[in-house]
């Protein structure tokens, strides 16, 4: 079994990706189709480039240590969020789930 | 809306901070002036409205293709980075957008910086959603 299968039986992840460094699609699990599955692991991957990019500059205009690598990110719609960590993203509930526990999770994954 | 004084309570926390779309630098609030000064939550400030922006796009673009909903607009928008993590809400202009459409004096987004080692990612959601903090 995937390694990643078991961020799926956290509370409120809805969909799991792993994804390759150009943003294509390896493997995903979960309530989504195969498509939208390839279009949430480019999104991941572009809007990861855009964060370490702009955390990148940040770094270098104030000379701050402790902002790059950036280890991931969240974004927190109305009812919906998109969380990642390396080359792993996952769909969430917001009403269901325990973030604090998955970016955990998404975290010890990512070293796998 | 979320004091800044409130989110200075939140476990980790180095700074808070608020700002205007375009990023500028409204108030803040430092608790560790040798590490985070008021420069770099400026330029921190800015970085934050310019991830906003993209990821607004990217929620927008994705509810059109996919026909999925609850991403847009963006509430929160959190970066993780190496040692510190900054959670920004933009949750108020929303709450505002709403109660009187065309105003175009929006309140400002809101931020805290967080130590990755203490960070509560939840806590500082929850402080930044709460509802009997409405203005």
């Amino acid at each position: 079994m995937s390694m990643i299968r078991r961020i799926l039986a956290l509370d409120g992840v809805n969909v799991v990706c792993h994804f390759r460094d150009d943003g294509y699609l390896l493997e995903g699990y979960g309530l989504m189709a195969r498509d939208d599955m390839a279009r949430l692991a480019q999104f991941a991957h572009d809007y990861r480039r855009m964060a370490q990019g702009n955390a990148d500059q940040l770094a270098m205009f104030t000379g701050m240590r402790g902002w790059t690598p950036p280890h991931g990110w969240i974004l927190r719609g109305i009812t919906q969020s998109v969380c990642s960590i390396g080359n792993l993203v996952c769909l969430v509930s917001n009403a269901d789930a325990l973030l604090n526990e998955i970016m955990l999770e998404l975290r010890e994954v990512s070293h796998w | 809306m979320a004091t800044l004084d409130e989110l200075m309570k939140l476990p980790g926390a180095m700074a808070a901070f608020e700002f205007r779309g375009s990023g500028e630098l409204l108030e803040q609030r430092i608790a560790y002036p040798e590490r985070i000064n008021e420069s770099t939550l400026d330029l921190l400030a800015h970085m934050c409205a310019a991830n906003m922006c993209i990821a607004t796009m990217q929620a927008r673009g994705w509810e059109k293709v996919t026909h999925m909903k609850g991403f847009y607009p963006i509430q929160e928008c959190t970066l993780i980075g190496f040692d510190w993590s900054v959670v920004v809400s933009g949750l108020d202009r929303e709450r505002l957008k709403d109660k009187d459409r065309g105003k175009t004096s929006l309140p400002p987004f809101t931020g805290v910086v967080l130590a990755n080692e203490k960070a509560d990612y939840e806590a500082a959601f929850a402080t930044m959603e709460n509802p009997e903090s409405t203005p």
